[in-house]
Formats: C-alpha cells, sequence, structure tokens
C-alpha cells in the first residue's frame, strides 16, 4: 500500500528519560496544556483566511493536481509544494500580530 | 539569573519565531491534507473533465465558425441536441382526409392544394359524391340559407336542387320534404 505521509519513526522509551527538556519544549508544553496554542493557531489560521493566503495555497494544490494526476497525489507532494511559497507569502501584519501574541504569552509566563 | 533585557528580547524574538513558524507549518500541513482530500475524491469540479469540457467546448465553437457548415443551406443532414438526424422533406405516409389517398408528409400541402380545388383541375370535378367538397366549390358566391327572393333561380344555382337550400323559402317551422 501506497504511505502518503512520511513518519518519524516512534522515539524509543528508554532516550527520553534521561533527556533534558529544553527551554523551548518547556513552553511548547505550557502553551498546550494553558490552551494557548490553539487559540494562536484559530487566530492565525483565521487571518490567513481573511487574506487569501488559504485561496492561494489551495489553487497551487489544485493546479498540481492537475499536472500530475489527481490519483498520483500525496500529502507529502502538496506540503512540499505549498511550503516555501506559504512561508513567504504570509502577510507582515498577519507575521506581527501573531508574534505580538506569543511575546506576551512568553512575558506572562516569565521566561 | 536574571538575564539581560536584550538578550531576553533576543531569546524571546528568536522563540517567537520558532512557535510562529511551528504554527504556520501546521496550518500548512492542514490545508495540504485539504487539498489532498479534494483532489482524491475528486471534489474539485473533476479538473480532468474540466479539460475536457474546455476541448469539447473549442470544437464545438470551431464547428460552428466554420462557413463550409451552414447548418440549413448546405448540409441535408443537420444532427440536433439529441443527436438525431432528419431528411429535409418529411417522409411519414399518411391517408388524405379529402381523397383518401396515400401522402406522403412533405407533399401534403401541395397534393391538398390539387385535392381542395385551388387548381383548375379540382374544380371541374363534377362525379364526386362529397357534397360538401360541391357545396363550396359553387361559382365563387357565399353559401347563403337564407335566400333574398323566395322565386328566384339565382339562389338555385345547384343542378341537383339540394333540398336543404329549397326548403328555406318555406320554412315555417317546418321542413318540407321534397
Amino acid at each position: 500500500m501506497k504511505t502518503s505521509i512520511n513518519r518519524p519513526p516512534t522515539p524509543d522509551a528508554e532516550e527520553d528519560q534521561d533527556h533534558q527538556p529544553t527551554l523551548q519544549e518547556i513552553i511548547n508544553i505550557k502553551m498546550i496544556e494553558s490552551g494557548e496554542k490553539e487559540r494562536l493557531k484559530e487566530l492565525l489560521r483565521e487571518r490567513l483566511i481573511e487574506c487569501g493566503w488559504r485561496d492561494e495555497m489551495k489553487a497551487l494544490c489544485r493546479a498540481f493536481a492537475r499536472k500530475k494526476g489527481r490519483n498520483n497525489v500525496t500529502v507529502d507532494d502538496l506540503v512540499q509544494v505549498i511550503t516555501p511559497k506559504g512561508r513567504a507569502s504570509v502577510p507582515d501584519s498577519v507575521k506581527a500580530e501573531l508574534l505580538q501574541r506569543i511575546r506576551t504569552f512568553l512575558t506572562s509566563v516569565s521566561i | 539569573m536574571s538575564v539581560p533585557n536584550e538578550d531576553k528580547m533576543a531569546s524571546h524574538a528568536q522563540l517567537s519565531s520558532h512557535f510562529f513558524g511551528d504554527l504556520l507549518d501546521s496550518i500548512i500541513v492542514d490545508v495540504a491534507s485539504e487539498c489532498h482530500r479534494i483532489a482524491r475524491l475528486g471534489l474539485d469540479r473533476n479538473l480532468e473533465e474540466e479539460e475536457e469540457e474546455l476541448k469539447l467546448s473549442a470544437q464545438a465553437r470551431e464547428r460552428v465558425a466554420d462557413p463550409n457548415n451552414s447548418g440549413e443551406a448546405n448540409s441535408k443532414y443537420v444532427v440536433d441536441i439529441f443527436g438525431q438526424t432528419h431528411p429535409p422533406i418529411a417522409s411519414d405516409i399518411f391517408e388524405c382526409m379529402n381523397c383518401h389517398r396515400p401522402i406522403m408528409a412533405g407533399r401534403f400541402a401541395p397534393h391538398l392544394e390539387k385535392c381542395m380545388g385551388k387548381g383548375r383541375k379540382a374544380r371541374l370535378k363534377g362525379t364526386r359524391s362529397s357534397t360538401a367538397a360541391q357545396n363550396r366549390h359553387s361559382r365563387g358566391s357565399p353559401v347563403s340559407t337564407y335566400p333574398p327572393y323566395p322565386n328566384s333561380t339565382s339562389t338555385n344555382q345547384l343542378s341537383n336542387g339540394t333540398s336543404g337550400v329549397a326548403g328555406e323559402e318555406y320554412s315555417n317551422g317546418t321542413f318540407p320534404e321534397s
């Protein structure tokens, strides 16, 4: 069966016990546990829909699917197609707003 | 341990960027996954069919614009929207209600002209038994049921003396028998 998502191998349990959580990981856990990560993701999604970014990405996917044949497309293909353009085309205002929110969160958890 | 402010700002900025990138990647995967689903299920107006439709419509447009294909004048076999062709002259055969002959539908109108009396020959058909046809073909005068003068012979132009006309002269409610 053709796999369409590449998954990294599941880390063994033994390795985790010696592992010191990095600052990033700590903050990540705090973000998730407080629900802030979900809120930020929803905010970003909403802003990207409003500014048409999502439609642009969907158009790229459609064009790619037409070219490659719609039954030969994998999720990984589409991710590779969208990622460079997607990262570059986020409007500055959206990026600034999200960064501001994240920074506020970081201050609030007193890093 | 107190970190100097600038370092703090720098690490904040770095962390923020990192998390922003994280969120963005997550959303990118969502969009890719949805587009993958749409492509596989053919929900997006059938990408391939659209191309075929475009091709077919381009072909049809060429056919219409082509001057050799003026549908009515030249081609004897015009194809209608159901894909049927009709011969230019209607070829169904039925019976004429006047002369009871089998007539082709496409030739019915000219046949009627001859059969019902626009033509010269029809008027001379005295041997036909149909009285209705003869009433209509009396020499140009309109059919009148009430003659102006009871004894006037002008109303009685019919050689076989139809009793209907003559009977009106004595009409007082009864119809005299001849």
